[in-house]
């Protein structure tokens, strides 16, 4: 095991000394990077949970400055799933790249004074939070490996026209019109950061199974109509130094809820994986405290939705094992502080609540669940988050720490320190440290925290 | 009657000198024999931020080499548009995009500096691995820009309030030779040589010699002092002067920034520019900067 990683990683510092760059002809450029993502426990080096090669072409064509074609895709191949065998429930799904997630972006921008489209596949972010998506749910989320990843890469872009229009200087409508549909994905059992309501539900459906019953599980996706499409208005202004937007969006959510449709017989369980219709109400501001006094220098910026009809998971915590979904009006807001300190060294806080509009279902004595775990789900959750950066050796080595915490004693750290070898290669080394409960979103992962290597050759 | 004369003849002096505090943006100002250090550095200042352009862009390098000679490359395009707009107290916009390498193509800062020299910029980030937005605060003044051996104040935040200035000699500069280019800079240039100390205590340098080309009142070289007298810090600005419309313009087209403490070199090359193009207000705007696609 480790020859092989000796030997991927020789090859790109090999290649790194060959230096080339982008290619950049007229009026096409292209870009793109070779990387390798190594995860192992924390505690067992040996035992590796991931051993992942990217590569990410990306080109654009400048047909003229008003009308630009760009374009981006990804294969990546997780070589773990192959080696291990504890791996192979999860190998089809988690070993390599799937269906058309190749395709990154593929779209046309065209200008024409006040105008801006993008018509084609892409990703859309909303807000101003960090690592939390309150309003950033244009695009559906690939959490096969929990939120670790960069954001640009834990969204799964979608088909979609981008209509924008300025009526005035700072400020901007935009209409998007999504016809494209994908569900959220999540990691199958047996993969490292398997959600446990997936397991549970999963280890259920082997019990049942086993006792001689059958359990069916049907999949309803959205007709492919145009009616189906999800639709999103933003609006962009400035008013006194103070950025805000207003959102809006209407659609079928990305997350299927599992419903049991019939028992047949006492032998026969069907269930359903639905997606509803959900809408998003929501708004977000920012601001530079620019003027002398003692906020100069600190930018505060929030987040505020509400979720229309959210389904939500109620049932027994104790069973780990859900029973019914009630759909409520829940509220998710966050503000954040950044400032910069000693020079060189950033600081960023978040704060967010999500609170459901009722404390209990009201089904008997069931209680609401967590859908990430089936455990109990508090009616506020208090969500923290505390970033510090900083950068020596003038910005080739860039350490940083991330701390995000809940009010359940759980929670996630995540130190890093990235080094730039070369202009062409770039070295990550880090850790994923989670604690708290078995049915706490982060405390799922306490057995799975992890030290990770990322190499990066870009060209 | 005498004292209501003298008073309104104390005012117009108190508004005139006022004025001519407040350079007119889009003139070209130079420096005259028997001025004072206050206004010599003023056009310096107006010339450092190209206040005398509508706009400029520029497209250009940047080199960080360490003592041991390694060098790593930034390649960069800058727009400016300058506004000295009263109404919302609006100086200049600057938007930056890094080009290269791909690691951090993309990267692009939009930055609002005002009139008011007390008010700090506002800045937004396009970050590629979120894209997305992300509003920050003014960098601190005395971090490195970029990772180079410049300060940001050296190259955005620096104002004529920040330092007291006196006039030291005036001589020909002895001229700079630049290893990384081959060449030698300014060499018998006619200067003023100013001194500017920090009014901020403790800041992380006590003073800076700083010569000033007589002919065109741009700064073409400085050096920084420690509290304790040391030098250790030099800087090299090459200007070429633009002939737009009858008027001259200096604009930098070479900075060389040497850390005399750890050997560490930054070269910033500015390949090429472009002046008074019409660049518009809605390119320097967030919903500009929401359109970058890598």
């Amino acid at each position: 095991m480790l020859k092989r990683i000796l030997c991927i990683f020789s090859l790109l510092i090999l290649t790194s000394t060959c230096s080339f760059a982008e290619i950049s002809k007229g009026n096409l450029t292209i870009a793109g990077f070779l990387k390798n993502e190594t995860s192992t426990g924390l505690n067992d080096f040996d035992d590796l949970s991931k051993f992942k090669n990217i590569l990410q072409i990306s080109g654009e064509y400048k047909f003229n400055p008003d009308l630009v074609f760009f374009t981006s895709a990804k294969y990546w191949y997780d070589a773990v799933y192959g080696w291990y065998d504890k791996y192979d429930p999860a190998q089809h799904y988690m070993g390599h790249i799937q269906r058309t997630d190749w395709l990154r972006d593929c779209y046309l921008d065209y200008t024409n004074g006040p105008w801006f489209l993008r018509l084609g596949k892409q990703q859309v972010a909303w807000g101003q939070a960090d690592g939390v998506t309150i309003l950033d749910r244009v695009n559906p989320v690939d959490l096969t490996e929990y939120w670790l990843p960069d954001v640009v890469d834990l969204r799964i872009p979608l088909w979609m026209a981008n209509i924008n229009y300025s009526p005035k200087l700072n400020s901007n409508l935009q209409l998007l019109i999504i016809p494209d549909f994908e569900q959220s994905t999540a990691a199958p059992p047996d993969a490292p950061f398997s959600f446990r309501s997936y397991k549970k539900f999963m280890a259920f459906k082997d019990f049942w199974e086993g006792m001689g019953n059958t359990l069916n599980i049907n999949f309803y996706y959205p007709a492919k109509q145009f009616e189906n499409s999800k639709f999103g208005v933003q609006w962009q202004d400035r008013i006194a130094d103070w950025d805000y937007t207003l959102n809006y969006l209407y659609g079928y959510d990305y997350l299927a809820r599992t419903y049991l449709d019939s028992t047949v017989g006492g032998t026969i369980r069907n269930y359903g994986r639905r997606f509803k219709l959900v809408q998003m109400v929501g708004g977000s501001i920012n601001k530079s405290f620019t003027n002398p006094g003692p906020l100069q220098g600190v930018t505060l910026r929030g987040d505020a939705a509400v979720y229309l009809n959210e389904p939500t998971y109620y049932g027994n915590p104790a069973t780990g094992l859900s029973v019914g979904v009630n759909r409520w009006n829940n509220v998710f807001w966050l503000m954040g502080l950044d400032k910069s300190v000693f020079t060189n060294w950033q600081v960023s806080f978040q704060f967010a609540q999500y609170i459901m509009e009722h404390d209990s279902p009201g089904v008997g004595t069931y209680q609401t669940m967590n859908s990430y775990t089936y455990g109990a789900q508090d009616q506020v959750e208090n969500i923290f988050s505390l970033k510090i950066s900083t950068d020596f050796l003038h910005e080739r080595l860039k350490p940083e720490i991330l701390w995000s915490f809940t009010d359940d004693n759980q929670g996630r750290i995540s130190p890093k320190v990235t080094y730039e070898v070369n202009d062409n290669l770039w070295l990550t080394l880090g850790i994923h440290y989670f604690y708290g409960k078995e049915y706490d979103s982060n405390g799922q992962f306490r057995d799975v925290s992890q030290f990770y290597t990322q190499i990066k050759y870009t060209f | 009657m005498k004292k209501i004369v003298l008073l309104i003849a104390v005012i117009i002096l108190a508004w005139s000198c006022l004025y001519a505090a407040e350079l007119e943006y889009f003139q070209v100002y130079k420096p005259k024999e028997g001025m004072s250090a206050d206004e010599i550095m003023q056009i310096k200042y107006f010339n450092k931020y190209t206040l005398f352009a509508h706009d400029v862009s520029y497209t250009g390098k940047a080199y960080f080499i360490d003592k041991s000679g390694a060098t790593r490359e930034r390649s960069t395009a800058r727009k400016r548009l300058n506004l000295g707009r009263k109404s919302d107290g609006i100086a200049y916009k600057d938007l930056t995009i890094f080009t290269g390498p791909t690691q951090v193509k993309g990267l692009c800062s939009l930055v609002w500096t005002y009139l008011n020299p007390k008010k700090e910029q506002d800045v937004w980030l396009w970050l590629p691995s979120l894209k997305k937005i992300r509003k920050i605060s003014q960098a601190e003044s005395d971090d490195s820009f970029l990772g180079s051996d410049f300060t940001n104040e050296d190259i955005t935040t620096r104002r004529f309030d920040d330092e007291t200035y006196k006039i030291v000699k005036e001589e020909n500069f002895g001229g700079y030779t630049s290893d990384f280019m081959k060449k030698t800079y300014y060499k018998d240039t006619p200067c003023f040589v100013i001194e500017a100390t920090p009014k901020r205590a403790n800041w992380y340098y006590a003073k800076r010699l700083i010569w000033v080309d007589k002919n065109y009142g741009t700064n073409i070289y400085e050096e920084k002092y420690d509290a304790n007298g040391k030098k250790f810090m030099t800087l090299l600005r090459w200007h070429e002067i633009y002939n737009v419309n009858g008027k001259e313009y200096p604009l930098q087209m070479f900075l060389e920034g040497r850390d005399l403490r750890s050997g560490h070199i930054t070269e910033i090359i500015n390949e090429t520019v472009k002046i008074d193009q019409g660049i518009s207000e809605e390119e320097l705007t967030e919903q500009a900067l929401s359109r970058s696609r890598w």
